[in-house]
């Protein structure tokens, strides 16, 4: 440029090329979204069962069945809904939990260390940094597909009622996605087997789905287990799923969205950090 | 790039000079120097566990270097790994390919990630095909297919943005005889085209074949440079006679070994002489009263080379 730049120090200079070969690309993972889209135009078959179907099954036998049990007790917790209503919105962001993580571990720890294309992959004109924010942005977007088809089997069986509240819906499910599949493809770029996956989902992200008020009010758990909740990313999609879609006031509407942003951008640094870790020894 | 020089001197794509990869306390490769030129096959000879992969990681920007300057196409891979990236082809020792995609998938998503256009992939992955004898198996999944042709399936990738240089980490290792010559004959097509290639390798005879020049690596280390002529000529006798014994070859006595030829090396069941003429060397053996159970005169090899500049054998 002018002046300025020729008078800059030469190690200043390659110290920014260097952050610069290290650092995201603006546009390069958008090849990695597109690799990720064949591979799954060529096998969507296997994942529509636990992304599409598998939750609205879920949603038919709980909120039927646990409906019916619950019966007029549903008003009280509920706060005047049908209980199918009122666990359908947190039904969505806890699938979309699965679907993300689930997409984050094998996929991601077979394309290190089984058929280790990722290997092949930083040795093109990408960088490590762009295959972990393509292969992020895929998740989140497949997720994004699953909610959108979950929010129209809503609107269609009447379920949920305002299309503003299930695009917000989406939204948060999509955000929820973010939160959990970046971590989690932290956690897969580091593995050397599937082992550690079974722990993880027996653990934690199975029993998340019970503790995060989603069947019932989070207000019904002990203390130590509500403050608990609100650290982990889906205590706070079900809270603001569930006021979009029965239009309830949601109080910290800012807090709930930069939890799982925070969750999702941390995540997505250390994803980076350990992939480059990982390939570029 | 912007590199201008003398008309005798071919230009360097990649410069090395006292190229060091240190993990914890060990150095993979230690303070080497080497320097591939345009349009040449370039050859890294040396048994497992020499260097040879973590070189070929560095010169194609994915391990950064402990020490010493490195230089591809005038430019550091630190700096500008991914420009570099664009105009190298690698194929790794272990296969990377994307099992549930097929043949041609394979190909179109790989251009992708160079930056391609979907027209100019398309073409241009036809034209790899066609050279590497994949087309009729385009439209079929990878998983099924013979190491060979993930191989060759592998390379064609590699070169599906037509760079400048090819690299191959050991490309033949677990492949059967004719799959083998398959895939040479395809290399030396690309290098008549102009690519300059790259290869490691633990086969001499690869070696020998393939390479305009090669160095010979032995732990961490450059042993020896050259093309695969001078080297022989340099480091190993014109011929070679080999006793075998397989009762073991510690009783011999060295005066004796000594007398034969040249020079000798004592391996387990063989002693390896390098002489003049193996015929009066193996005569010279039996008068000194040897009775090896076997021999043969060969001429020299890379094989020779290296066991003369180690004292052990390639495949040890
Ligand atoms: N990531 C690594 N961490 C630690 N040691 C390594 C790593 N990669 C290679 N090495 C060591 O460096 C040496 C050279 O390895 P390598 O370059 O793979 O040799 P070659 O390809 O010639 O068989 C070996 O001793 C190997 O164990
Ligand atoms: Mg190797």
């Amino acid at each position: 440029m002018t002046a300025a730049s020729s008078v800059a120090p030469n190690r200043t200079r390659s110290r920014l090329a260097a952050i610069r070969e290290a650092a995201p690309h603006p546009t390069r993972w958008r090849h990695v979204v597109g690799y990720m889209v064949t591979v799954y135009r060529r096998e969507w078959q296997g994942s529509v069962f636990s992304g599409f179907i598998e939750p609205l099954v879920v949603l038919a036998g709980l909120g039927i069945g646990l409906g019916v049990l619950v019966g007029d007790k549903a008003a009280e917790i509920t706060g005047g809904v049908s209980y199918v209503a009122y666990i359908a919105p947190a039904l969505m962001v806890s699938s979309a939990m699965n679907l993300a993580t689930s997409e984050a571990a094998w996929p991601i720890l077979a394309r290190v260390a089984w058929v280790r294309i990722y290997h092949a992959m930083v040795a093109t004109p990408l960088n490590a940094a762009d295959v972990m924010v393509g292969a992020i942005t895929f998740i989140v977007g497949k997720v994004a597909f699953a909610a959108a088809f979950f929010a129209g089997v809503l609107l269609v069986t009447g379920i949920a009622t305002s299309p503003t509240g299930a695009l917000g819906m989406i939204a948060v499910s999509v955000l929820t996605a973010f939160a959990f599949g970046a971590p989690m493809a932290a956690f897969s770029v580091t593995q050397k087997s599937d082992q550690g996956f079974a722990f993880l989902f027996r653990l934690i992200i199975t029993p998340l789905g019970f503790f995060s008020g989603t069947y019932f009010p989070i207000e019904n758990l002990p203390f130590a287990a509500q403050v608990l909740s609100w650290f982990t990313p889906l205590a706070h999609g079900v809270a603001l799923s569930r006021s979009m879609a029965l239009g309830t006031p949601v109080t910290y509407v800012w807090f709930h969205v930069g939890a799982l942003l925070l969750w999702g951008i941390v995540g997505t640094v250390v994803a980076i950090y350990l992939f480059r870790k990982r390939m570029l020894k | 790039m912007g590199m201008t020089n003398s008309a005798s001197e071919p230009t360097a794509l990649i410069r090395a000079q006292g190229l060091t990869k240190v993990f914890g306390a060990r150095s993979a490769v230690d303070g080497i120097d080497f320097e591939v030129r345009d349009g040449e096959f370039f050859g890294f000879l040396g048994p497992n566990g020499a260097g040879k992969t973590t070189t070929m990681r560095m010169i194609a920007g994915v391990s950064p270097r402990s020490a010493g300057t490195l230089e591809i196409f005038d430019m550091d891979p630190d700096l500008h790994g991914s420009e570099i990236r664009g105009q190298i082809g690698v194929v790794h020792q272990q296969e990377t390919l994307d099992m549930e995609l097929t043949v041609l998938e394979n190909l179109l998503v790989f251009g992708r990630f160079f930056g391609m256009d979907r027209a100019s992939i398309a073409t241009r992955a036809a034209e790899l095909l066609e050279l590497f004898q994949l087309s009729d198996r385009a439209k079929d999944q990878v998983e099924p297919l013979s190491g060979g042709m993930k191989r060759r399936l592998s390379i064609a990738r590699s070169l599906i943005a037509s760079p400048r240089i090819l690299m191959l980490d050991e490309p033949t290792t677990g492949l059967d005889p004719q799959a083998r010559h398959l895939l040479w004959d395809a290399l030396q097509r690309l290098k008549r085209g102009g690519t300059t290639i790259v290869l490691t390798t633990h086969y001499m005879d690869e070696a020998e074949q393939l390479c305009d020049r090669l160095v010979v690596m032995d732990q961490a280390k450059i042993v020896a440079e050259g093309s695969p002529r001078q080297l022989i000529v340099e480091h190993a006798s014109r011929e070679v006679l080999e006793l075998r014994f397989p009762n073991g070859t510690e009783s011999i006595d060295t005066k004796v070994l000594e007398g034969i030829g040249d020079r000798y090396e004592r391996l387990a069941e063989r002693v390896i002489v390098g002489c003049e003429n193996g015929e009066a060397a193996h005569a010279r053996a039996l008068e000194h009263g040897l009775d090896p159970e076997s021999w043969l005169v060969r001429r020299s090899s890379l094989e020779d080379v290296f066991l003369r500049l180690t004292g052990r054998t390639l495949d040890e």
